[in-house]
């Protein structure tokens, strides 16, 4: 079920109708996990059987780690626990992307070999619903957790659908709290909860699928060489398509939580005014961030080890960052772009981050700039479906193709720069800010009227329906 | 520690049951979970909700009248949730009617239900190709029926790719993928669209609407060609009935249209980054293949028992011009009859087809659509042996 449905609405004011409306606490949890099923199971009701089979597994694995007497049987039964997780995520997300790799590998021996072709269905956010499970296992033998013993409740945990099928990743330790007392309603929660998800929704629905997708489609899917306009506005077009996309459905997922009255933290925070990639990543898909970092990068010796053995930790933990979105090399690209940029960072602020010029204002914007533009580079390998389309776009950005095609209109040029625009200068804005503490400084007059706008601009958008982008991760 | 976690620790007085006191150098790296609290921003966020559902109630009331006084009024919108509906109601020996628009506008079900004894499922798709519908029938083992399929050569030989083997494929994708949540919003959204005029996304959504500002393009620029206004209405059962406004003859909507099929039915250039030979070579290919794969799945139907009869419907004025002199019938309807072995019905062969107006050139209107068909039936009847 998409946020942005029809279904969803109603399904929504159902299930928020009944939830507030049942006294006990245990039955408004019983109904949650109801919901989050079918919310799920809208999809493909089979999957639905595949995330309780999990779900219930890491319960017990956790109990039995729980009881483990020493630090072997511990780690044993942790060993059990990633390696159920990770082999579902590798049989339905990389089957196909291993088989096509060794095949290719043997025809470099000299082997041939034809591999079947697995017809496997991905069921929808198994990337991110194995990291919520995954965390409670990993956090009980990192011994800052202890486990539930309700089913019902982990099961909730993992599947609670705001935050299901496309994050943001939360950690059982950050839910099941939350579990423990009915929650209340704090003065404005409720409306708040309806704002974010308007935002949301608008983000989503106006910003991304109408104002930008459409371009960056064209762009990135045109076979031929393009001038180096198009090409970075297709570029441009796509860096504001998915943050609008996945920051509108983080805000939703919020906002729908809070309207039932829990609290999920934020995912993004201005990423587009980050300076440096380490502030970036700070800044982006937060969730995914964090979890890499304490339970890989950390456990890898994290920046406690030799210089170089820190750089190789931050390489391979962004190998696997770019490789969790997809099973293709061209996402094993953008992730180890990345792994490089933060190495090259590092080096930078060894060098000059005590050099009294390094924090004066033109450097920042510098390193904005610089920011900003790698960011973009690696977005290429990101969108692009093979390396053919993404050298094609790279040469093209860098002016290689100055007789190739110009396939924009002006409209769609004059709309990228303005969105591109906006998005910027918002984050700037906001940079050092939240959205509370912004909207608690607008008369209730401004807020009323953005909020109208937005809600007219859905209507007038009607969308389509079109999935988010990170529901293919 | 924030004093906002801090308090909401104190408010809720969680007890520690899941954490143990973090490390200091667990702090450090970010540390276990703690108890969060998102900040609610004060507000008067109740005269605020009733604000904003008064203005967005009024400039939604007021959009809805101004889209229905330029015209517009409700009806379904054509997209492949609609078509997943109807191609599930085929059944084994069902009439389905699949191809282009002008199978979708010219064909009156009551009348082929008077005629055929059966109500045809229409599955004609607005610029589609038929391929990866007649193909969808072809591969489902029960489907014994009869086919009536519309030929439009300019969208029968359209190249994989092209937007109308795109909307094709994404039709039956959707039939084959569908989720139970997207088959509920389109039930959830038919009563909407059958009540609200301005729910039209291809010509009053933001993205229509952004599209028709008159900026000019820069000189060179490859832009997509444009695609007609709303001028049909559609029912449940997908028929599709010419907007009156569009049936006047002469009327400024209908010569609008007519000028929009021209570029439209133009083959585009040969893009840049091709050299031309190598491009007519490959739409050569493609042809030689359409003629095969169309012929593949004529016999495989055939040969359950099934029936198929391919239908030129009417086109009149500069468009015919166009399509006979760029698909000229030798080479595209004369060949199909042949490879396929399958009967066919060319409107210009028989008299009492023949002379009827398409008012945008492509299309006939509600009332001739009905007359039409009351005359096309006897033909399908003989063509079959029915």
């Amino acid at each position: 079920m998409l946020f942005n449905s029809l279904t969803f609405v109603v399904f929504f004011v159902l299930v928020v109708t009944l939830y507030w409306s049942i006294r006990s606490w245990q039955a408004r949890k019983n109904l949650l996990v109801v919901a989050s099923y079918i919310f799920y199971g809208a999809w493909n009701p089979p999957f639905a059987a595949l995330l309780f089979g999990t779900t219930a597994m890491d319960f017990w694995l956790g109990r039995q780690m729980s009881k483990a007497s020493d630090q072997h049987a511990r780690r044993r039964w942790l060993v059990a626990s990633v390696c159920m997780n990770l082999s579902m995520l590798g049989f339905f997300k990389y089957g196909n992307f291993l088989l096509q790799n060794f095949q290719w590998l043997l025809a470099r021996l000299g082997i041939i070999y034809q591999p079947p072709h697995l017809d496997i269905l991905l069921p929808v956010g198994i990337s991110f619903y194995t990291f919520h499970s995954l965390s409670y296992t990993l956090d009980i033998y990192r011994g800052v957790l202890r486990p539930t013993k309700s089913l019902r409740d982990f099961v909730l945990a993992v599947s609670f659908f705001p935050q299901l099928v496309a994050g943001p990743i939360v950690r059982a330790g950050d839910f099941l709290p939350q579990l423990l007392h009915p929650p209340g309603l704090k003065k404005g929660q409720f409306l708040w909860g309806l704002a974010l998800m308007t935002l949301g929704l608008f983000q989503k629905i106006v910003l991304a699928d109408t104002l930008l997708s459409s371009s960056a489609d064209r762009v990135f899917s045109y076979p031929g060489p393009l001038v180096a306009l198009d090409s970075w506005a297709g570029v441009l077009a796509f860096a504001g398509q998915i943050f609008f996309d996945f920051a509108g459905y983080s805000l939703c997922a919020i906002g729908a939580a809070l309207t039932l009255g829990f609290h999920l933290k934020d995912n993004f925070r201005f990423p587009y005014a980050a300076i440096g990639f380490s502030d970036f990543w700070r800044r982006w898909h937060i969730s995914l961030s964090t979890f890499l970092r304490d339970y890989l990068y950390i456990p890898l010796g994290g920046n406690q080890v030799r210089p170089f053995r820190a750089a190789l930790n931050l390489v391979i933990v962004m190998f696997l960052g770019g490789l969790w979105h997809g099973a293709a090399w061209t996402f094993v690209v953008w992730g180890l772009l990345h792994g490089s940029y933060l190495v090259i960072e590092r080096i930078c602020r060894v060098w000059f981050e005590h050099k009294p010029w390094a924090s004066t204002l033109p450097i920042r914007v510098l390193a904005w700039f610089a920011t900003y533009a790698a960011v973009c580079v690696a977005w290429v390998f990101f969108r692009a479906s093979d390396f053919t389309i993404a050298s094609r776009m790279l040469g093209g950005m860098f002016g290689q193709h100055p007789q190739g095609d110009a396939i924009l209109t002006t409209r769609e040029l004059l709309q990228i720069g303005c969105v591109t625009a906006g998005l910027i200068a918002m984050h700037w804005a906001m940079r050092d800010n939240t959205f509370e503490t912004a909207v608690m400084r607008l008369p209730p007059w401004t807020i009323a009227a953005i909020g109208s706008a937005m809600i007219c601009a859905i209507i007038v958008t009607q969308g389509s329906s079109n999935a988010f982008i990170y529901f293919q991760f | 520690m924030p004093s906002s976690i801090s308090n909401f620790k104190k408010r809720l007085r969680l007890p520690r049951l899941f954490f143990r006191k973090p490390s200091r150098e667990e702090q450090i790296h970010g540390g276990p979970p703690l108890e969060f609290e998102r900040p609610i921003p004060p507000a008067p966020w109740g005269r605020i909700a009733v604000v904003i559902t008064v203005v967005v109630i009024i400039a939604t009331a007021g959009w809805e009248f101004y889209c229905r006084s330029l015209g517009y009024g409700p009806t379904l919108n054509d997209n492949e949730d609609l078509w997943t509906m109807k191609r599930r109601m085929v059944k084994p020996e069902s009439v389905v009617i699949i191809g282009d628009s002008r199978a979708w506008f010219d064909v009156d079900l009551d009348e082929f239900q008077k005629g055929l004894g059966k109500r045809p499922i229409q599955l004609a798709m607005a610029g589609s190709t038929v391929l990866p519908a007649l193909v969808d029938l072809a591969d489902d083992e029960h489907f014994h029926g009869t086919i009536i399929c519309s030929v439009v050569p300019h969208l029968f030989f359209a190249p994989p790719g092209s937007p109308p083997m795109d909307r094709a494929e994404k039709g039956v994708k959707r039939f084959h993928n569908q989720t139970p949540a997207q088959r509920v919003s389109q039930y959830l959204g038919m009563p909407l669209e059958e009540h609200i005029a301005f729910l039209k996304p291809d010509d009053l959504s933001l993205e229509a609407l952004l599209n028709r500002l008159p900026i000019a393009n820069r000189p060179g620029a490859l832009v997509p060609p444009r695609f007609p206004p709303y001028f049909q209405t559609e029912d449940r059962e997908r028929r599709a009935r010419m907007w009156d406004e569009c049936a006047k003859p002469g009327s400024e909507l209908a010569k609008q249209i007519q000028q929009i099929w021209i570029p439209l039915f133009t083959p585009p250039a040969p893009p840049s980054y091709i050299p031309k030979e190598v491009f007519f070579a490959q739409i050569n290919e493609g042809i030689k293949k359409r003629f095969a794969d169309v012929t593949a799945a004529t016999e495989k139907i055939r040969s359950r028992g099934g029936k198929i009869v391919f239908v030129r419907f009417p086109n009149t004025g500069g468009l015919k011009e166009l399509e006979d002199r760029i698909t000229p019938r030798e080479k595209t309807w004369d060949p199909l009859l042949k490879m396929t072995g399958a009967p066919g019905i060319y409107y210009s062969d028989f008299p009492d087809l023949s002379g009827f107006d398409c008012p945008e050139w492509s299309h006939l209107s509600a009332d001739d659509s009905v007359e039409f068909s009351r005359r096309l039936v006897p033909h399908v009847r003989d063509a079959l042996n029915l």
